[in-house]
């Protein structure tokens, strides 16, 4: 049965975080699956997207828009862009099929833009699925602690 | 500090404002006692208190208050301060409540404000009257089309009389349902800005931003559906901008609702071609061809209701002042009652493209407002220019006034009601307020 181990899923998660920490959204992109959803609920856990409002509920096609924009150069709310950095920790394996796996894990990220530092901290959902001998992120869930708060600006990639 | 006396009516003229209206806090707390605490305020949709006890909070201004609906089925909106030391009563943003207990003292109301427990009352004399200790409640509240509105003061125009040519565009956005009705529990987005809140109410109807601000949005969005969506905010744009009285305006984004085309907007190409045909039927059923056409032409206007609500798109945004520098925004999406599951999935994922804390297009305006709120502390440029069209208006039979959809009619509509509120230009007087001098 094809899995990854705990540290090799952490692998992937701090590469992903790094990639997304220097901003380098292709390289992103390259690391998601074709069906990719990256979701971001609003309003608490995220429970049925067809019945709620969500911050984000990307498929590949419309992240791909949102990659081209963030990188247009005229994207405002990132002129100048958000500074990040982001802990990962408290990794935990919910399930593990051949080829297919659920990852939860905590995150800390600090933001930093125009001089304001602000604290964005929550859980990520991962779904992994191995494509060709390549394991690739076919889901990411972002729950904030504070998606039922007055949020700024969040035009970067969590 | 130096002080001086300054004549609020000098701070608006008919095609400019002067950067005081934004920059100053003086300013900011006479709006709040003269339009947040003294007139019709939009406070959210009749949907989110659906059953009796359901409870929501809400704001005049700094002021917390709950609208609620009572046992009788009436939507209330009381005070969120307990008549004994001043505490608030209602800690949850929403929820369903039969009472609202102060948990310093623990008195107790119902959903209408009585004072119904008051505990250990022998510490009260025999004259004690619980009568007078109920919550503080709007002294009128008002409903239309779910749309709920609420006044501290009793001296306003009633509701309809109010939104008087509003009320045009508020039906056709009912009307996208089958039923005629909408509701708004899907959530709500959420954002906030360092900047004043007029500059949301300004953007809200704003055609002359569009190519600039979301550019980028509408060439990434344009190249997906093979449209060419800028075309619709420049020069040669048939479109509208609308001044409708009260302070109300519109981008009117289809003028032409005549137009056979039983499309709408919104959910072009995003639903099956069955279920887009049963819903236009179910339009036509209930409203005629005519009607339904004019219905799902208008799907796309942007409407400002003032002093603080927009709709636009499938959303009631709700704009909350909370200081001269600081504005909270809640969009409340919503979802046609009526009609197939797939067509409000589609009204959903549209709204986030574009809209919330993390959309193409919505944080691109608020940067705008934290960039003018900076600006504006620049002493020596003292006006705002919004005189764009000023030249080309017409004004319509029913008085309406209208020009290209890029003038800046909507914002000129809602500072012509500014002053008339803050400066009470039906009156002789013209009120002066000390405002300490900047710098000082």
């Amino acid at each position: 049965m094809a899995t990854l181990s705990r540290s090799a899923v952490e692998d992937l998660l701090y590469a992903e975080a790094l990639i997304l920490d220097e901003r380098r959204y292709d390289a992103w992109l390259a690391m998601l699956t074709a069906d990719a959803i990256y979701w971001i609920p609003s309003n608490g856990p995220g429970r049925d997207p067809t019945r709620e409002i969500a911050i984000v509920y990307d498929d590949f096609e419309r992240l791909s828009d949102r990659v081209r924009r963030l990188e247009s150069g005229l994207a405002h709310a990132q002129s100048p862009p958000s500074q990040t950095r982001r802990l990962i920790g408290n990794v935990t394996v919910a399930e593990a099929q051949d080829n297919a796996m659920s990852i939860g894990s905590n995150f800390l990220l600090y933001h930093l833009r125009r001089g304001r530092e602000r604290i964005f901290a929550g859980r990520y959902e991962h779904r992994l699925r191995c494509v060709e001998g390549v394991w690739k992120i076919a889901a990411k869930k972002v729950v904030l602690v504070n998606n039922d708060e007055v949020i700024d600006n969040l035009t970067f990639i969590v | 500090m130096m002080a001086e006396k300054l004549d609020l009516n000098t701070l608006v003229e008919d095609h400019r404002v002067h950067r005081r209206i934004y920059t100053e806090p003086q300013v900011f707390a006479l709006e709040m006692e003269r339009i947040f605490e003294s007139g019709w305020v939009f406070l959210g949709h009749d949907s989110e208190v659906a059953a009796a006890g359901d409870f929501k909070q809400v704001r005049f201004g700094s002021q917390p208050a709950i609208m609620t609906r009572d046992e009788d089925g009436a939507i209330q909106v009381l005070m969120n301060r307990c008549m004994h030391r001043g505490a608030t009563i209602c800690q949850e943003e929403r929820g369903n409540a039969r009472h609202f207990r102060c948990w310093y003292h623990g008195w107790t109301y119902n959903g209408r404000g009585e004072l119904v427990g008051l505990p250990y009352p022998g510490g009260y004399g025999k004259n004690f009257d619980r009568s007078r200790f109920s919550l503080i409640r709007a002294a009128k509240v008002a409903n239309y089309r779910g749309l709920v509105f609420a006044s501290l003061s009793a001296d306003v125009e009633e509701l309809p009389d109010y939104l008087g040519k509003a009320r045009y565009y508020i039906d056709l956005f009912m009307d996208l349902s089958p039923q005629g009705a909408v509701e708004a529990r899907a959530g709500t987005h959420k954002y906030g800005y360092d900047g004043n809140w007029k500059f949301q109410m300004e953007n809200g109807v704003d055609g002359y931003h569009a190519n600039f601000v979301h550019q980028a949005f509408f060439e990434i969005q344009g190249k997906r559906l093979g449209r060419r969506v800028m075309k619709l905010f420049n020069e040669t744009s048939p479109l509208e901008s609308k001044d409708l009285g009260h302070g109300h305006s519109l981008l009117d984004t289809a003028p032409r609702r005549s137009s056979p085309r039983l499309v709408s907007n919104i959910l072009r190409g995003q639903v099956p071609a069955e279920i887009g045909d049963a819903y236009v039927q179910s339009l036509v059923a209930r409203n005629g061809e005519a009607r339904a056409a004019e219905i799902l032409a208008a799907s796309n206007v942007n409407l400002a209701v003032f002093p603080n609500l927009l709709i636009i798109g499938i959303q009631l945004r709700n704009v909350i002042p909370i200081s001269f520098n600081r504005t909270e925004v809640f969009l409340t999406p919503t979802t046609l009652c009526g009609v197939h599951e797939a067509i409000n999935v589609a009204r959903l994922r549209a709204h986030e493209a574009f809209y919330g804390p993390a959309g193409g297009g919505a944080p691109d305006d608020v940067e705008m407002f934290n960039r003018c709120q900076a600006g504006l502390a620049v002493k020596g440029a003292e006006w705002l220019e919004l005189s764009r069209g000023l030249e080309r208006e017409t004004v319509g039979e029913d008085g309406v006034i209208a020009a290209h959809l890029t003038d800046e009619v909507p914002q000129r509509a809602f500072y012509k009601r500014w002053r008339e509120i803050m400066c009470g230009v039906a009156t002789a007087a013209r009120p002066s307020v000390t405002l300490a001098a900047a710098g000082s």
